[in-house]
């Protein structure tokens, strides 16, 4: 998967950030989980550290976006201007094309 | 349905930010230190540590304190990786309990 | 357990810490604070890894000079040359760890990502799951960026989070608070004072607090 410029998505593109329901070490925030967004921006490819994490280092690197998501999307009882937004780093297998 | 570890708090209600500036010490400055020397030696890594912190106990985790938090996972690692022996370091950490001084240690 | 039994003798630095922009994270002298039991096992923890030689006394003491080069002070100077040299100003917002490289500051988290504030935008900075911060520029993060309240609330509810640091801004202005859970590290780079025209680098650099960096302060305003 890594280098494969047909799954990248670009910034601009709306994203789920999906619930992969994976015991363990992830760094995928339950509030994020379910929610679409935007893609900010690609970050780069990086190790994963769902793998990192169980000492399975210096394996495939894998993209990390940063996505954007609308505050009032994220929390039914925001309190706050319409405008505002959230914005974190999701790794490639955590998101689906929305 | 898998349960959300312990430190996936974001959105979770909870009181004022407390405000009070808390100076470190420097035993805990030292710890920092010593975890950035394994980490560069490839003794353990951040997702490891991480990974330590999460599997502590729900309750041990709400009630510990940033840096007691830091040790404990540290430890839990290193007895993992069978570098230490959980009851050594029980032992010597009495020793330097009943001591009561540092000196000699650093 | 480890707990921590420093609930004794704080000094409420709340004022100090608005005013001095650039003291480096404050370190108590121990030599007057009891042995705790955390600072204990620490203290076993290192004998047994330098006595099986994991590592070395000498090695760790390096690394704690390393580390206390780190300090808010680093990264107000970033802000005040990108407030005076707008070509620095755009080398900074694409590759943080670059332009601070060309200040002689030696980031060494894998990318440093500087999000700027407009009249139209408020960027927050918080770590909901542990506490990333760029430690190596900055030093150690403050107790309430670390602490569970803000970790919980600054994704949730930040113009009251913010509103306990003493800001508030119109609906019209976007927050955007972001969450460093990965692999990036972020500081904030403040908007310019009005007012400030005259004032050289160094000047600028003394309005610029660690909590500016955050996003929980503007720079030149006190309490």
């Amino acid at each position: 998967m890594s280098g494969n410029a047909a799954l990248r998505f670009a910034p601009g593109d709306r994203v789920r950030i999906i619930d992969l329901g994976k015991p363990g070490h992830v760094r995928t925030p339950t509030y994020a989980r379910e929610k679409v967004g935007i893609i900010d921006r690609y970050c780069g490819e990086f190790e994963n550290p769902e793998e990192r994490a169980y000492g399975r280092v210096g394996r495939e690197r894998i993209p990390l976006y940063r996505v954007r998501l609308m505050q009032c999307d994220l929390w039914p009882d925001y309190q706050g201007g319409s405008a505002d937004t959230l914005v974190l780093e999701i790794y490639h297998h955590w998101l689906r094309p929305a | 349905m898998v349960e959300r570890l312990i430190t996936d708090i974001g959105g979770l209600p909870a009181g004022a930010v407390p405000r009070e500036e808390v100076a470190q010490l420097f035993w805990e400055k030292h710890m920092m230190a010593m975890f950035n020397v394994l980490r560069d030696k490839g003794v353990l890594n951040l997702d490891e540590f991480r990974r330590a912190v999460e599997a502590m106990p729900a309750d041990a985790y709400r009630r510990s304190s940033f840096y007691g938090r830091r040790l404990d996972a540290i430890a839990d690692l290193l007895v993992e990786k069978g570098l230490i022996d959980r009851r050594e370091l029980a032992a010597r950490t009495d020793e330097i309990v009943r001591a009561g001084t540092r000196d000699h240690v650093r | 357990m480890s707990v921590d039994h420093r609930g004794h003798d704080h000094e409420h630095h709340r004022d100090q810490a608005q005013g001095h922009a650039h003291d480096p994270h404050p370190t108590r002298e121990d030599d007057d604070v009891a042995l705790s039991e955390g600072e204990a096992k620490f203290l076993a923890l290192k004998s047994l890894l330098i006595e099986k030689g994991v590592l070395t006394a000498d090695e760790i003491r390096r690394r704690q000079e390393t580390n206390d080069r780190g300090t808010p002070h680093q990264g107000a100077r970033m802000v005040a040359k990108a407030w005076v040299d707008p070509a620095f100003k755009a080398r900074m917002l694409a590759d943080g760890k670059a332009a601070a490289i060309e200040l002689g500051i030696e980031v060494t988290e894998a990318e440093l990502a500087v999000i700027e504030n407009t009249p139209e935008r408020h960027n927050l900075i918080v770590c909901t799951l542990c506490s990333c911060y760029p430690r190596s520029l900055l030093g150690e993060p403050p107790a309430w960026y670390v602490s569970k309240a803000y970790r919980s609330r600054a994704v949730r509810e930040p113009r009251q989070v913010l509103r306990e640091f003493g800001l508030s801004f119109p609906e019209s202005v976007e927050v955007r608070v972001h969450d460093s859970n990965a692999d990036l590290r972020y500081i904030v780079l403040p908007m310019r004072p009005v007012g400030t025209e005259e004032l050289g680098e160094a000047e600028l650099a003394a309005l610029v607090s660690r909590d500016c960096l955050v996003g929980t302060a503007l720079p030149g305003l006190l309490g």
